[in-house]
């Protein structure tokens, strides 16, 4: 029995082992690596001397990462919010079609999300090109001249986030849906016969019971928008004058083009901690929501 | 036993290879586009076309950050090129980044150069504090005032033989901008303004006929020099008020308008002397041009210079094999003394037997703004600057928004000194 | 009305992907000529035969294809041995594991870059497929996903086998995995797309253009020379064309994808 036991035991580690394995090298030594980098002053390759928090007291002292942190936060109330509130109207909208024209107006609004990132951008940018944008037309009969977007501060948020919602928009549509789906028609229909109207349908069982799904988009959301780093990288670079300037933005500019592998490494730290603590929180925040 | 020994190593070869010779592959990287890009293709396939031995396998990428960071990188982990074209003004970066391998005595002789063929200051410019070489100086380049004569006929500014002439200050240059918006000119002054190169070359020239210096002993814009930045982008910012100069202008937006006649005026690099060269010959530019060196603005000749150069990377932690360092040599060396080709590009060549030899003394247009080398002003030796460096991201980044109205001057470059200052410090 | 509304927003939700079309087709002068329209007025192919034929398009193909090929089969069958353990055998650290596995979905990636990349410079990985591949390997999900649907199986079934003397390996190969094909169907579709339209890895990882996946390849795709708009959304579309026909033939199949692996729909 004993040797059945211990025999079971190394079937399982040989089964988790692959993983195990993979994990330890590109995640947990990459992490703990970051931790201590970011205590020395290495360049991206090579070796570096302790520093102690010196890379943490420059971070604090550095204008750009306090930019970096607003600009983060900024993006994300662009984003979070409007984004879960625009995909449950459609996935409302296209749970009432049928048949067809439902698959058809699902996959128009789904598209967006299998493109590769940089196709978003290159089809936007061209969109919006300052000279032939198609765009550009319709901003002129709004503002009264054509805008450069990313080039504009106070315009290159909000685009990179419009850009940003419709890329993404389909995932969240296609999670209201299944929640929708899930959602029984006999409580509709008991309702009904009571008399209720449209709205307190809505407000009384499609909300209440939409809402892990409605918290699971919000808690994905708010994970995915904090990593920002590729539309802003591909569209403004991080301009003008930092306006659009995000952490992994620093973190790509300190280690890839500065070579201060160390420094960057403390803002990757601080990033790192900051995710996990928002989305520990948001989690903790959605559950008591739903409680109620 | 030895003959045997070759003769099977050269069938072997031959058999693996197809019709080639044991060849010396080397990788080559660079920057040219366009009008450079074609002129560089031209001299890489002549020779390879000459050496059967060696064969150059190059690659172009887009020029500035794109190049820069993917060099430093794939150099310092062993995957670079093992010759790259460089910018002079870059040479101290790179040096800090100690991704450049030095070039000896014994390169230079492999190679059939000396260092006195070369104009001192550029050698000064490619070695470090020590007089180490890092880099073998290709060519010095700067940026030229392209006119259209069509918009200034019958003024006083073109003389007889219809050169320009009269323009002596900055007042000059904007009633002679006026002037030809009077005259139906769209943007009078084109040049690059959303982008780091354009907008740097016209405010480091701007800095420098104030005599102000972007960085000086570890400080960046140390007492006056503030006030002087400033006033320069007040400069640019005004062109941008008058609708002088072109809004949001991409790189090749601003050469386009230019060569489709809307733009009286253009500053950009020598470097595009070929496209209106081509274009006059095949009869499409509409319209007669000239080029002469930047005017003196403000108070003093100065005008924005840098240098091409070649460079061989590191190989990561590795050291590259003495043959091919050998054909690495062997093609710097042929490239400089074919430098005359690349002339044809508008640049200078550094090589002194070409630059001084009558062939391009004579060469046009290149003769008619041949005093600008006088004037030239390098970027500052520093490790924060060079094209791709923390100073052309600031151009970019915070000139460009300035000259477009979203900034003060003053504001701008304050928000560039410290920007710039946190990095040295 | 309510339809109407749907199809306009529907209308808008596409424009952009009709126009890049619109746009790829054109002539580049007419790209830019103040009368072209809205409607797609000529079919040049121009854009398409020259993004195909004077680009490394092909090359970028065959890296995305296959590090996006190798990177799926390993995470299902290194996910589906380990949600395996985890769900059908009792060792110390399970709970553990189990917890490392849920937490590591919040864990942010992309802040581990520089040192990943460090990583894979040790390991000489860097510009190299492996250098792609290994920091995509770990995704939770998909042990999360087959974990419950490895708890749905009846413990009866184990049983059975067992007794007829087959083992562990035996049992996840030849008796859960078939029993939930539509799982895995579904989990490779989630993870291929994501592995396809990986950019920032990728970028950081490849230093030269022929080991460059197709997200990051497009975007050095620039001439200097003139305008060539169609050319630049030609190869824009040529890159998202292959997932993007996959998505509209198995459509039913990657909707349902998307709902599984997000644990919408059990």
């Amino acid at each position: 029995m004993i040797t059945n036991r211990r025999k079971h035991i190394v079937v399982a580690m040989t089964l988790i082992a692959p993983f195990v394995f993979i994990f330890a090298l590109v995640f947990l030594y990459p992490t703990l690596k970051m931790v201590e980098l970011s205590f020395t002053n290495a360049p991206l390759i090579g070796s570096g001397e302790w520093v102690g928090l010196d890379n943490y007291r420059r971070l604090f002292n550095d204008n750009l990462f306090y930019t970096s942190l607003k600009n983060n936060g900024y993006f994300v109330l662009l984003t979070v919010v409007p984004t879960t509130v625009i995909a449950l109207a459609i996935a409302l909208a296209v749970n009432r079609l049928a048949g067809s024209m439902q698959a058809l107006v699902l996959a128009v609004f789904f598209l967006p999300y299998i493109l590769p990132v940089s196709v978003v951008t290159q089809i936007w940018a061209w969109m919006l090109d300052f000279q032939f944008g198609i765009l550009q037309p319709l901003i002129e009969w709004v503002t009264g001249k054509p805008v450069a977007v990313f080039n504009h501060p106070s315009w290159v948020m909000p685009a990179v986030a419009s850009i940003t919602i419709w890329w993404t928009n389909g995932f969240n549509v296609l999670l209201f849906i299944a929640g929708l789906r899930n959602i029984s028609p006999d409580l509709y229909e008991a309702a009904a016969l009571d008399g209720a109207s449209r709205r307190q349908l809505f407000m009384k069982i499609t909300w209440p019971l939409l809402w892990p799904v409605t918290a699971l988009v919000l808690t994905l959301q708010l994970i995915l928008q904090l990593k920002l780093f590729d539309q802003v990288y591909l569209l403004s670079g991080g301009g003008p004058f930092n306006s659009s300037y995000v952490l992994l933005m620093m973190v790509y500019r300190e280690a890839f083009q500065l070579n201060h592998g160390g420094y960057a490494s403390a803002v990757a730290v601080i990033l790192f901690v900051l995710i996990m603590i928002v989305s520990v929180l948001q989690f903790q925040l959605l559950r008591i929501g739903g409680r109620k | 036993m030895k003959l045997l020994k070759s003769m099977i190593l050269a069938t072997a070869t031959f058999a693996s290879a197809g019709s080639a010779m044991a060849q010396t592959e080397v990788v080559w990287w660079d920057f040219f586009v366009g009008g450079d890009g074609q002129r560089m293709k031209a001299l890489i396939g002549q020779f390879n076309d000459e050496h059967p031995d060696i064969q150059i396998n190059a690659t172009s990428s887009e020029w500035g950050v794109p190049f820069y960071t993917r060099v430093r990188t794939a150099a310092a982990v062993g995957q670079g090129p093992d010759i790259m074209s460089y910018h002079l003004s870059r040479v101290p970066l790179a040096l800090s980044e100690g991704i450049l391998t030095p070039i000896t005595d014994s390169d230079l002789e492999q190679a059939g150069l000396a260092r006195d063929d070369f104009f001192p200051r550029s050698i000064e410019a490619a070695s470090n504090d020590e007089g180490t070489l890092y880099a073998v100086p290709f060519d010095i380049h700067s940026i030229v005032l392209y006119y259209n004569k069509s918009y200034l006929e019958g003024s006083d500014y073109l003389d007889e033989a219809g050169n320009l002439v009269g323009i002596e200050s900055l007042d000059d240059l904007n009633a002679a901008l006026a002037l030809a918006q009077d005259n139906g000119s769209q943007t009078p002054l084109s040049y690059q303004t959303s982008g780091p190169g354009g907008i740097w070359r016209i405010f480091h020239t701007l800095l420098s006929q104030q005599g102000g210096t972007l960085i000086e002993n570890g400080e960046v814009l140390p007492g006056d020099n503030l006030d002087k930045a400033t006033r320069a982008i007040a400069i640019m910012q005004d062109w941008g008020d008058k609708n002088y100069q072109p809004e949001h202008a991409e790189y090749e937006a601003s050469v386009a308008l230019f060569t489709s006649g809307r733009s009286a005026f253009f500053i950009n690099g020598v470097w595009e002397v070929p496209t209106l060269v081509d274009m006059e010959a095949a009869g499409t530019l509409g319209f007669e041009w000239g080029a002469v060196a930047v005017p003196t603005l403000l108070e003093e000749d100065a005008i924005w210079a840098d240098s091409h150069a070649f460079a061989v990377p590191i190989q990561g932690n590795k050291e590259m094999a003495p043959e091919k360092r050998e054909a690495v040599m062997t093609v710097i060396g042929w490239m400089e003394k074919h430098v005359l080709d690349w002339a044809a590009a508008g640049h200078i060549p550094a090589y002194l037997p070409v630059a001084e030899s009558e062939a391009f003394t004579q060469m046009e247009p290149n003769a008619t703004y041949a005093s600008l080398a006088d004037k030239a002003v390098y970027d500052a030796r520093s490790d924060i600057a060079g094209v791709a460096s923390p100073v052309y991201d600031a151009a970019l980044n915070v000139i460009a928004p300035a000259i477009h109205g979203f900034l003060e001057p003053e504001q701008a470059a304050e928000h560039m000194r410290q920007e710039l200052q946190a990095l040295l410090n | 009305m309510l339809l109407v509304i749907t199809l306009t927003a529907a209308a808008i939700w596409i424009f952009p992907l009709y126009w890049a079309f619109v746009t790829s087709i054109r002539d580049e002068s007419h790209v830019v000529s103040s009368d072209a329209g809205l409607l797609p007025d000529m079919l040049n192919l121009t854009a398409y035969s020259d993004a195909l034929f004077n680009s490394n398009l092909l090359t970028w193909y065959v890296n995305s294809i296959g590090t996006s090929i190798i990177i799926t089969v390993t995470v299902l069958i290194t996910g589906m041995m380990c949600a395996y353990a985890l769900s059908q055998m009792r060792f110390p650290g399970r709970r553990a594991l189990y917890a490392v596995v849920l937490a590591s979905f919040m864990i942010p990636t992309q802040a581990l870059v520089v040192t990943q990349f460090v990583l894979m410079n040790d390991l000489g990985l860097v510009n190299t497929w492996a250098g792609i591949i290994l920091p995509q390997l770990i995704v939770p999900v998909v042990i999360i996903v087959y974990k419950q649907f490895f708890d749905a199986v009846p413990k009866e079934m184990r049983e059975a086998v067992l007794l007829d003397g087959g083992g562990e390996y035996t049992l996840l190969f030849k008796v859960y995995l078939p029993l939930n094909w539509g799982i895995t169907t579904a989990l490779a579709i989630i993870t291929f797309i994501m592995a396809w339209n990986q950019f920032f890895w990728p970028f950081l990882v490849t230093t030269s253009e022929n080991m460059m996946t197709i997200p990051v390849g497009i975007t050095q795709v620039r001439d200097t020379f003139g305008v060539n708009y169609a050319r630049v959304m030609a190869v824009a579309l040529l890159g998202a064309a292959p997932v993007a026909i996959a998505y509209l033939i198995f459509q039913k199949k990657v909707t349902e994808a998307v709902m599984i692996s997000s644990g919408v729909k059990g």
